[in-house]
């Protein structure tokens, strides 16, 4: 039996405007990122040798993909459905690209993805994103039927240089009540 | 923890069939996956609130991060290739779960080699399994490798034909 509504397919294709992150590449972000991943390679710290040829102190390769937070003046979802025993505190929305509304109530997990990298974002520098929907489909597995949203999505610097290149899954399960 | 960035792998000392050195995390707790959820100020509740997960979205507990094991794949290629290397091309799907108390090891085999003008490309299977050997995360990746007596691989890095 089929679980995606026929509306959802209505966003395949659908791009995002440029989103540009809200901060800059941050070094005590990247302190945060390398220290809970366990990766406290000097290349992200400090300007040595061995990040000479990146021109300095670097963010971690998938580091810009995480770095489109919610900026001052917006909707706090978590404030906004406190109220809701329903909601999971997902990020729903990548980059840019709206809900897809007819899928709001399925949660969400992460897929996987395909990317590839081109350069590393340095301390400092600016990180925007340009993203679409490239297909919503469904699968059936032995856990029952899933919905894959698949995005691409591309990162790159304030000065328009590619960092990075995302084909990502996302997929919305139908809970069993 | 320190990087021993004086190692530099050669295309010339890589062959099918390689096992890398691994990478091993965990076992892993729910500070871990605290602590990275706060980093990305991800709130998903699945990552930190167990009756959620358990009562509302019928985990079996709270769940690892895709993002956060898809770090650790980055770091295991980034380690091998060196600093005159590049992680290329990343795939990898997330097929099953991972829970509190598990230890990862994150692993990579060589499947393919590519000689190109300026510098190699080497393919691998990677993944991670857990303590009983279960497969999470199988993927495959490309590196650009650079010949004993050439130049690093360029970057910023620009694809190339194969």
């Amino acid at each position: 039996m089929s679980v995606l509504p026929e509306a959802a397919l209505k966003y395949v294709g659908v791009e995002s405007e440029i989103e540009i992150a809200i901060d800059p590449v941050e070094r005590g972000q990247v302190r945060r990122h390398a220290q809970a991943i366990g990766d406290e390679d000097p290349i992200y710290w400090k300007a040595c040798d061995a990040n000479k040829r990146y021109g300095g102190p670097v963010a971690q390769p998938f580091f810009p993909i995480h770095m489109f937070r919610r900026a001052y003046g917006t909707e706090d979802p978590v404030e906004a459905n406190a109220a809701d025993p329903d909601y999971d505190g997902a990020l729903k929305v990548r980059g840019g690209l709206p809900e897809i509304e007819p899928l709001t109530h399925m949660p969400v997990m992460n897929g996987g993805s395909e990317i590839e990298f081109f350069r590393l974002a340095k301390h400092g520098e600016t990180v925007k994103l340009k993203a679409r929907y490239a297909s919503i489909t469904e699968k059936e597995t032995s856990k029952g039927t899933i919905i894959l949203v698949v995005s691409e999505t591309d990162y790159l610097t304030g000065d328009g240089e590619l960092l990075a290149r995302q084909r990502h899954t996302r997929i919305r399960r139908p809970v069993k009540k | 923890m320190t990087i021993d960035t004086s190692k530099q792998l050669y295309f010339e000392d890589v062959s099918v069939g390689m096992d890398l050195p691994s990478l091993t995390k965990g076992p892993m707790t729910t500070a871990h996956i605290m602590r990275w959820s706060a980093t990305m100020e991800n709130w998903h509740k699945i990552h930190y609130d167990t009756p959620f997960a358990i009562n509302h979205d019928k985990l079996p507990g709270v769940l690892l991060n895709g993002s956060f094991k898809q770090q650790w794949l980055a770091q295991l290629l980034k380690d091998w290739v060196g600093l005159n290397g590049w992680v290329w091309k990343l795939n990898y799907q997330f097929r099953a779960m991972n829970l509190v108390g598990e230890t990862l090891t994150i692993w990579g085999k060589v499947t393919a080699l590519h000689k190109g003008p300026g510098f190699g490309v080497v393919e691998l299977d990677i993944g991670i399994v857990n303590q009983e050997g279960k497969e999470s995360t199988p993927g495959k990746a490309s590196v650009a490798v650079p010949y004993k007596n050439g130049t690093p691989v360029p970057y910023p890095f620009v694809p190339p034909k194969l």
